[in-house]
């Protein structure tokens, strides 16, 4: 699959994102540059405080760089009204988050029908398409439990679910697995995979397990609000990352959407 | 959309119960209050519209006191030649005169005091039947010559209401120390007072007090057919100022159609009524200010929610319609249990009345009164949560979402 400069889908030009604390300046992003393709996994690492969930919410339109352009399909989203953010955010952007944030006081079935709500899709439809949804993510015979009935594993599913209700092409993950066990983790994390492998969904993942991170095709390592440099896992890392989770799709079962 | 925004919003109202109901009480209280106000003064109305029509639009009355309102004083009457001068006014068509004084009945060693009536037996004694729209229900009316005769109001036969046992036609009835025969009695006139008044013919009133002769309390006219009664009415009061000598605006009697004397009694219960509106008003005005500061609460600590939201695609104008159906239904709960508990209210007080023989006093439940406390109540839940819900919609989603 070759990518033109056609695909690319994100890019950030000389961003920065600036907070004012007081007297002092805090720089969460310095004039940061980046790109991702369209179908492209790219994966985000750095120490705490480096700047990562600044630039995926940057990246996801919910907030506005202090500095720099920023373009999602060739858009420059760093002006934009808040409800055009609220647009592009219900439309093109899945988020999944390390604290899972799904609304408590709602079902898993309605958690997933809430981003196709604020779309104005008619009931039933956005009913069935949230089912299918759970079915998926292996939720089927849950969806009227609400996410305290849920583990944290089962919540993160609901959560990717609904991530993809509005079918984005855009799945941002902050930390997915931060708040799961190993095990859970990997096993949401190869189904970040499939989803990127079998839909062709362009994925930005921040992590801190660098095994995990040799999920993705390409790496960006960040400090101090700045990418200091990318990398690609090998594939013997790559097939590492999922021997060592034990989870390691068999060749057969890979089957490349066309 | 409205039906998943309506479900939310019954579902985070569930979610802090305690909080929801006692908001909920706070503006129910106001709601119940006005509905009761407004069912007993819509209720009034319609008894005084139905009594003005009843009794026709003809009918004007004199008053030997300066209104209805400032009671009786024995000091000022009618005297025989100002009844035979009013009655030669332009317009008026006939006329009734009557006397009226405390009296003193006894009956089985028991005293109660009731306005003595003396009225007329001849053909104008319609007009009387007419004003006070009652007939007799038992025995007979009144005749010339029935001088040691008498008929009753209506709650003389009610047992334990004025005497234990009720009175019964034939009865003879001690009236301050002259034994009367009672004849007949009137249908209930719906108020107490009126209802144990004591009636007499001229000549037995005029025997039991020949003081009194000739100085009649009221006269009650009739304007005749091709003329205004109002105009009639201003005639006959001028004339009357004349003859006594008085200049306008001085005078010590009244003379008024009883559609306009009605009017006065309406007027002073409508200012009675909007006082205690009004009260009510500002208890609703508190409900409101209740119902922003809970939904305030509700929205900071759903802050995290509402960022969630934003991240899923909700717009601001989403978050602020999601607020304002969660107050504004507080409100509709509020309106409907208001309503009900009004109504409860009304109906007791309504039944109370009555048994104290203030018929009048019976409130009516119209649609409109109903849907209108329902909607006002709706109305003031979403006034007062659309401050909370636009500070809400305001909220940035990175801000939000980083909430605990
Ligand atoms: N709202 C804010 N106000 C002030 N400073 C902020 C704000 N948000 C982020 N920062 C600062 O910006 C820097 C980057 O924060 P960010 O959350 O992007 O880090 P991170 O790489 O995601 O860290 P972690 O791995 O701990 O999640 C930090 O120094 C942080 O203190
Ligand atoms: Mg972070």
């Amino acid at each position: 699959m070759s990518k033109t400069n056609k695909d690319i889908l994100i890019r950030l030009q000389n961003v920065w994102k600036t907070y004012t604390m007081g007297a002092n300046k805090v720089h969460a992003l310095r004039n940061m540059n980046f790109e991702a393709k369209r179908g492209e996994f790219v994966a985000i690492m750095g120490p705490s405080g480096s700047g990562k969930s600044t630039m995926v919410n940057l990246v996801g339109c919910l907030d506005i760089p202090t500095k720099g352009e920023i373009f999602l399909k060739h858009q420059n989203i760093a002006h934009l009204s808040e409800s055009k953010l609220a647009q592009i955010r219900g439309q093109t952007i899945g988020f999944i988050f390390q604290q899972f944030n799904l609304i408590p006081t709602i079902s898993a079935l309605e958690n997933v029908m809430l981003p196709m709500t604020f779309q104005n899709m008619v009931r039933s439809e956005r009913e069935k398409r949230a089912a299918k949804l759970l079915d998926l993510v292996g939720l089927g015979d849950r969806l009227h439990h609400r996410p305290t009935e849920l583990s944290g594993g089962q919540q993160q599913r609901v959560a990717i679910a609904r991530s993809l209700s509005n079918d984005p092409e855009l799945i941002l993950a902050d930390e997915p697995t931060g708040n799961l066990d190993s095990k859970t983790g990997v096993n949401v994390m190869s189904f970040l995979e499939k989803l990127n492998r079998e839909q062709g969904k362009t994925i930005v993942m921040v992590t801190h397990d660098e095994k995990l991170s040799h999920i993705a095709e390409r790496v960006a390592h960040l400090m101090d609000g700045q990418i200091i440099n990318e990398t690609r896992p090998t594939a013997k890392e790559r097939r590492q990352s999922f021997l060592h989770s034990g989870l390691a799709p068999k060749e057969s079962s890979i089957s490349k959407k066309s | 959309m409205i039906r998943d925004i309506i479900t939310y919003a019954v579902n985070n109202l569930r979610n802090r119960k305690m909080r929801s109901w006692l908001t909920v009480l706070s503006i129910l209280i106001g709601i119940a209050a006005i509905f009761t106000l407004v069912s007993f003064g819509q209720g009034l109305s319609s008894y005084v519209n139905g009594l003005a029509s009843k009794m026709g639009t003809d009918k004007i009355i004199a008053l030997s006191s300066k209104s209805l309102t400032s009671g009786i004083n024995e000091e000022l009457f009618f005297t025989q030649d100002e009844v035979n001068l009013l009655g030669k006014v332009k317009g008026v068509a006939e006329l009734s005169p009557n006397y009226l004084k405390g009296v003193q009945v006894t009956k089985d060693k028991k005293v109660v005091y009731s306005f003595g009536i003396g009225m007329s037996t001849g053909k104008d004694r319609r007009l009387v039947e007419e004003v006070f729209t009652v007939d007799i229900i038992r025995g007979r009316a009144l005749k010339t010559g029935d001088r040691n005769k008498v008929v009753l109001g209506y709650n003389y036969l009610v047992p334990d209401k004025i005497f234990k046992k009720p009175v019964k036609v034939g009865d003879k009835l001690d009236i301050n120390g002259r034994l009367f025969e009672v004849v007949g009695f009137f249908d209930e006139l719906g108020n107490p007072s009126d209802d144990r008044n004591v009636y007499f013919t001229y000549a037995g009133f005029e025997s039991l007090f020949p003081d009194l002769k000739d100085r009649y309390y009221q006269i009650i006219m009739r304007s005749s057919a091709d003329t205004v009664p109002a105009t009639v009415a201003a005639r006959a009061k001028e004339k009357l100022r004349k003859y006594r000598g008085l200049k306008e605006g001085e005078e010590n009697f009244d003379i008024q159609t009883f559609e306009q004397a009605l009017q006065t009694f309406t007027s002073i219960i409508t200012v009675i009524n909007s006082i205690l509106l009004l009260i009510a008003l500002v208890s609703l005005i508190i409900a409101g200010v209740n119902i922003m500061n809970t939904m305030y609460t509700a929205v900071l600590e759903r802050t995290k929610e509402i960022g969630i939201m934003k991240a899923v695609g909700a717009q601001n104008k989403d978050i602020l319609v999601i607020v304002v159906v969660e107050s504004s239904l507080l409100g509709v709960i509020g309106g409907i249990i208001g309503v009900m508990l009004g109504w409860g209210i009304s109906s007791l007080g309504g039944k109370i009345a009555a048994g104290a023989g203030y018929a009048l006093l019976s409130p009516v439940f119209p649609l409109w009164l109903i849907l209108g406390c329902i909607f006002f109540g709706g109305g003031i839940g979403a006034l007062a949560g659309y401050f909370p819900a636009r500070s809400a919609s305001r909220l940035r989603p990175v801000d939000s979402l980083r909430y605990e």
